[in-house]
């Protein structure tokens, strides 16, 4: 099945991005043990679409597939979750609408002086949509077209969800650390 | 300044911000910067929150177990590429041939058999399904938005080296709402998808020599939805809905007619 070129070019041009791949995988996952399961699993799809196929931005590429594998890990293991976390309705009305620029917007040193606790649980409370367009953002440095692609969402659209996830963020983040 | 044009221009302050636009953009952005004071808040407020993330929630280290893992996986993938050793030197005799013979044909037909009936048809099925369920639930079904297959055939043309079956059914009762890639066992999937009330219809279509759908489309549940499979013309598709199965069904005839329609109409052009 797998030849000993693909084994290489995985050495090669996919081996180097695993870090990559398994923080988006812990953080839409929410566990560092789940997040395992999914990059093995994406790399062993990684590995068997290496044959013959022409990548042209491994990192990218391999994140696309880290994200689908999440996708089906949590289908298969916490449904629920992908339901809730995924906030369907929330992301669907909220995705075009920025928050309506706010009274008052707290202070960027409020921003700044929060935990790491609280910081790691205002992401995990983004619907899932935001938080892979943050993720793949802020962690990753993945560009608009890469995340786009990532994640099948009309540029657009990804665009809204970043700010809007930014602006999820700094309203909890402005407001916890009072 | 209305709503719309509010976000619109938060949306490019922030493609500034992302260092996504180009040399004029920025220029504009830039003005637009040094002359609004909210807009220069909003962009400390940004900053401050991408140093706070790169503080906190920075790109972590793969542990060291998960990368052994990894390499293992690519070592016994390619182990089983070795070629089986050799066990025998002597010439069997005839009656033995034949007798082992036998044996690996009714083998051979069994394991096609139970191939064919349960892992080739379903190994890839589920990805279908969790492709139609993802649309749903984050709201965006489509990537191309059109109910128009003029429209829609060309976008899938332009990103996949297929000439993908598109047919109207809206006067069948369901309008297409547009497509959608899927990425299916890492392969890129064309995914046409229809409306029929307020549910979708999910039709992918696959390489044939992926999976082992049967001629006659044949129904199964995964994951608690219906999905129709079916094979024809050199192509295979698998049909996802939350619909009831029969009007799953209905669906299924109802493509299938058109899709005949189609390539007795334009035989010459349509397709490989």
């Amino acid at each position: 099945m797998t030849s000993d070129h693909a084994r290489r070019r995985f050495a090669e041009a996919i081996l180097p991005h695993l870090d990559d791949a398994y923080s988006l995988a812990r953080w839409l996952t929410g566990d560092g043990t789940d997040a395992e399961d999914v990059v093995q699993d994406a790399c062993l799809r990684a590995l068997s679409a290496l044959d013959g196929a022409e990548v042209e931005h491994p990192r990218a590429w391999l994140l696309a597939i880290t994200r689908n594998a999440a996708f089906s890990w949590l289908t298969k293991n916490r449904p629920r979750d992908l339901v809730l976390a995924g906030g369907a309705e929330d992301a669907e009305t909220h995705d075009g609408a920025l928050p309506q620029c706010a009274e008052a917007s707290p202070e960027a040193a409020l921003i700044e002086a929060a935990d790491r606790r609280s910081v790691e649980a205002a992401i995990a409370a983004l619907p899932i949509p935001f938080r892979e367009a943050l993720v793949m953002r802020e962690v990753n440095g993945l560009s608009y077209r890469e995340i786009a692609s990532a994640t099948g969402a009309p540029i657009g659209t990804v665009m809204s969800r970043l700010a809007r996830a930014r602006a999820l963020l700094i309203e909890k983040l402005g407001s916890a650390s009072q | 300044m209305s709503g719309d044009e509010k976000q619109d221009r938060a949306l490019f302050l922030q493609a500034d911000f992302d260092m996504e636009l180009d040399a004029a953009g920025a220029l504009e952005a830039e003005r637009l910067l040094s002359a609004d004071s909210s807009a220069n808040d909003e962009r400390a407020r940004l900053e401050a929150l991408r140093r706070t993330l790169r503080r906190h929630a920075a790109r972590e280290t793969a542990p060291a177990a998960l990368r052994a893992r990894v390499l293992a996986q690519i070592d016994s993938a390619n182990a089983q590429t070795a070629p089986a050793p050799r066990y025998r030197s002597s010439p069997p005799s005839w009656r033995v041939f034949g007798a082992s013979m036998a044996a690996t044909i009714v083998v051979t037909l069994g394991l096609q058999r139970l191939v064919g009936e349960f892992t080739a048809p379903d190994r890839l099925t589920p990805s279908i399904v969790v492709g139609h369920m993802r649309g749903q639930i984050s709201g965006q079904p489509v990537d191309v938005a059109s109910s128009d297959r003029h429209t829609v055939k060309p976008w899938l043309a332009g990103k996949l080296p297929l000439a993908v079956t598109v047919v109207d059914l809206a006067a069948e009762g369901f309008p297409l709402a547009g497509a959608r890639i899927d990425i299916v066992g890492s392969a890129a999937v064309p995914t046409l998808v229809y409306k029929r009330r307020e549910h979708l219809v999910s039709v992918a279509e696959l390489r044939p020599e992926l999976v082992n759908y049967p001629e006659a489309p044949s129904r199964r549940l995964v994951e608690g939805y219906p999905v129709v499979v079916w094979k024809e013309n050199h192509r295979a598709y698998a049909a996802v809905s939350d619909l009831p199965p029969a009007e799953l069904e209905a669906f299924v005839g109802a493509f299938r007619q058109a899709a005949a329609k189609m390539r007795s109409d334009a035989a010459p052009n349509d397709g490989r």
